[in-house]
């Protein structure tokens, strides 16, 4: 499934050093093209709300299993939109459900500033949404 | 307590070592780089002098201020009173009593829609408001709008972010009621006439405010000199504590208007039958007001009144335009608002390049800038633009800073190209 995308990108992140983060998220970004994301789905409709740079997301549910796309203005947003719905397509409901704050924390070790964090938990709470699910929250003394 | 800059003379030119040294945090380091700190538009660091003055009044002197019957709260009442007075000198009003402390100047705007635009205003009248409004002093007056059926009008800016009076100057009509404008955009730094904007509109039988965020921070201001009605300023820009802002306003125009809020301490008699108010400016301050701050501002003003706006001014001038000398030498460069009186605001954008990418790389290398519309999204859409990265130069910045800022920007070209 989709979480062994998840911690390669998370051990990837890891071993790299600032500058090298920047280049593999923009490297993320460059391998996304326009077939990827059609200019036609970049509407308000698909717009996540809340973001420094447009962020778009769509969804879709085949054979009970969750899908998604999504596209940014900002080739370093695009790379984290980019890791975020492959890291989170092809998940069931249940999963999608499960998938916590801290997972997404997990991703971001140190690698991204606090900015970034926000943005990326905010993009997880729309995946999850978007998958008909709850949104994840802090568990206490988190 | 009032905290003077004693080994530093008061002479036109800024000695920045020194001036840095009263900022604690400007020794901090981000990603274990040296913090570049250009977002004082947004928000200002403070000096020593500030933090100290309100930690003395939290340690030894704190107490609520208009109400208690002890020592301290005379205390503390005469220290905020002095602050007031203090903020009257500053800006030259004629009395303390046009000085009315609100929680920022996004409330001192909404103050002067809801209490003046509401009693004074009908449907029909016009305000003016100008294309570079941040949004503080765009939506009070819609909302007026919305309920009066005041009609907005909006005077334009230049390519270059100039701000022509003769524009200005022609929307004005026997309908016009208020002037609204921005005394220094904070997207583009761009200075407005303002004497000469109140001139006009004074002569249309109009009454006039300016939104003084971002102008307060970099050069005097005399509102009678200006003749304006009314001016708003917000603490925080102006090296001062957040949660506090000032709005004057000609006293007897004070005095015709009703209350905003109801309370606390603007009250002259409070029955079932019917309340009196207070006259300005306690009428216009219900409820415990920001004590500590206020003291905090008081400080501030004199830490900028010590190092004196002449060499505030020099110092940022010389910032100004080697920041638009270095970054212009940046192939594909666009300086955004380069009007000739403008203050050390610099905004861009570096062709083919996201702005937040551009301050996403220019984070990591501990330059603090802010990106976005900067809560301008009209000026935006006027200047067909997504957003900028935006540089504010305050009297802590250094050239050798703006050096960092060109070097980061550079490798931000590399890294995004
Ligand atoms: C020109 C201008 N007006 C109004 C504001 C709003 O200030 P505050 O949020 O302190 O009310 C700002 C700053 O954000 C500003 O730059």
């Amino acid at each position: 499934m989709a979480r062994e995308e998840y911690e390669d990108f998370a051990e990837a992140l890891e071993a790299l050093d600032d500058d090298m983060r920047f280049e593999f998220l923009l490297d993320l970004a460059k391998k996304q093209d326009a077939s990827d994301f059609p200019e036609e789905w970049k509407t308000d409709a698909n717009l996540m709300h809340g973001c420094m740079s447009k962020v778009w997301l769509v969804h879709e549910e085949r054979e009970g299993r969750h899908w998604f796309r999504g596209a940014s203005e900002a080739a370093i947003v695009k790379g984290l939109v980019h890791m975020m719905v492959q890291s989170f397509s092809g998940l069931t409901s249940e999963e999608i459900r499960a998938i916590s704050l801290d997972d997404v924390r997990r991703l971001n070790l140190g690698a991204l500033t606090f900015q970034r964090q926000v943005g990326m938990m905010a993009m997880l709470k729309q995946i999850q949404k978007l998958a008909g699910q709850p949104v994840a929250r802090e568990t206490a003394g988190a | 307590m009032a905290d003077t800059v004693s080994d530093r003379p008061n002479s036109s030119v800024l000695d920045v070592e020194a001036v840095r040294r009263d900022f604690p945090i400007l020794s901090e380091t981000v990603y274990g780089k040296p913090l570049v700190f250009m977002d004082s538009g947004a928000s200002a660091q403070k000096p020593r002098q500030v933090i100290d003055a309100m930690r003395h009044c939290m340690e030894h002197q704190y107490s609520n201020v208009h109400r208690g019957a002890h020592y301290l709260s005379a205390a503390t009442t005469d220290a905020f009173e002095q602050a007031r007075d203090r903020v009257a000198q500053f800006l030259n009003a004629a009395s303390p009593d046009e000085i009315i402390f609100t929680p920022n100047v996004t409330a001192a705007i909404n103050l002067v829609a809801h209490a003046y635009g509401r009693a004074f205003l009908k449907a029909g009248d016009e305000v003016i408001v100008s294309e570079m409004e941040h949004h503080a002093n765009i939506v009070p007056w819609q909302l007026l709008a919305e309920a009066t059926g005041v009609v907005l009008r909006v005077a334009p800016v230049e390519d270059d972010g100039s701000f022509r009076i003769e524009r200005f100057a022609e929307l004005l009509n026997d309908r016009t009621k208020l002037v609204s404008i921005t005394h220094c955009s904070n997207v583009l730094g761009t200075n407005v006439p303002a004497k000469e904007v109140a001139r006009l509109a004074h002569a249309a039988g109009a009454r006039v405010m300016f939104d003084g965020a971002q102008a307060v921070v970099h050069g005097p201001v005399d509102v009678r000199d200006i003749d304006a009605d009314f001016y708003g300023f917000t603490a925080h820009k102006l090296y001062g504590p957040s949660g506090l802002g000032v709005l004057y306003g000609k006293l007897d125009i004070l005095n015709s208007m009703p209350p905003f809020l109801g309370g606390g301490d603007m009250i002259d008699k409070v029955s079932f039958k019917g309340s009196t108010f207070k006259e300005a400016p306690h009428r216009f301050e219900a409820g415990t007001p920001a004590i500590v701050e206020a003291i905090g501002l008081h400080a501030a003003i004199n830490y900028v009144a010590d190092i004196g706006f002449d060499a505030i001014r020099a110092h940022e001038a010389g910032l100004r335009d080697y920041a638009h000398e270095r970054l212009s030498a940046i192939d594909g460069m666009r300086l955004i608002g380069t009007a000739p009186d403008k203050a050390a605001i610099i905004s861009f954008l570096v062709d083919g390049l996201h702005p937040y990418d551009v301050a996403a790389v220019l984070d990591r290398q501990g330059v603090a800038c802010r990106v976005g519309h900067h809560c301008a999204e009209p000026l935006m859409d006027r200047l067909g633009i997504i957003g900028t990265v935006r540089a504010t130069l305050a009297m802590y910045n250094t050239k050798a800073e703006i050096d960092v800022l060109g070097e980061a920007i550079e490798k931000a070209k590399k890294m995004l190209s």
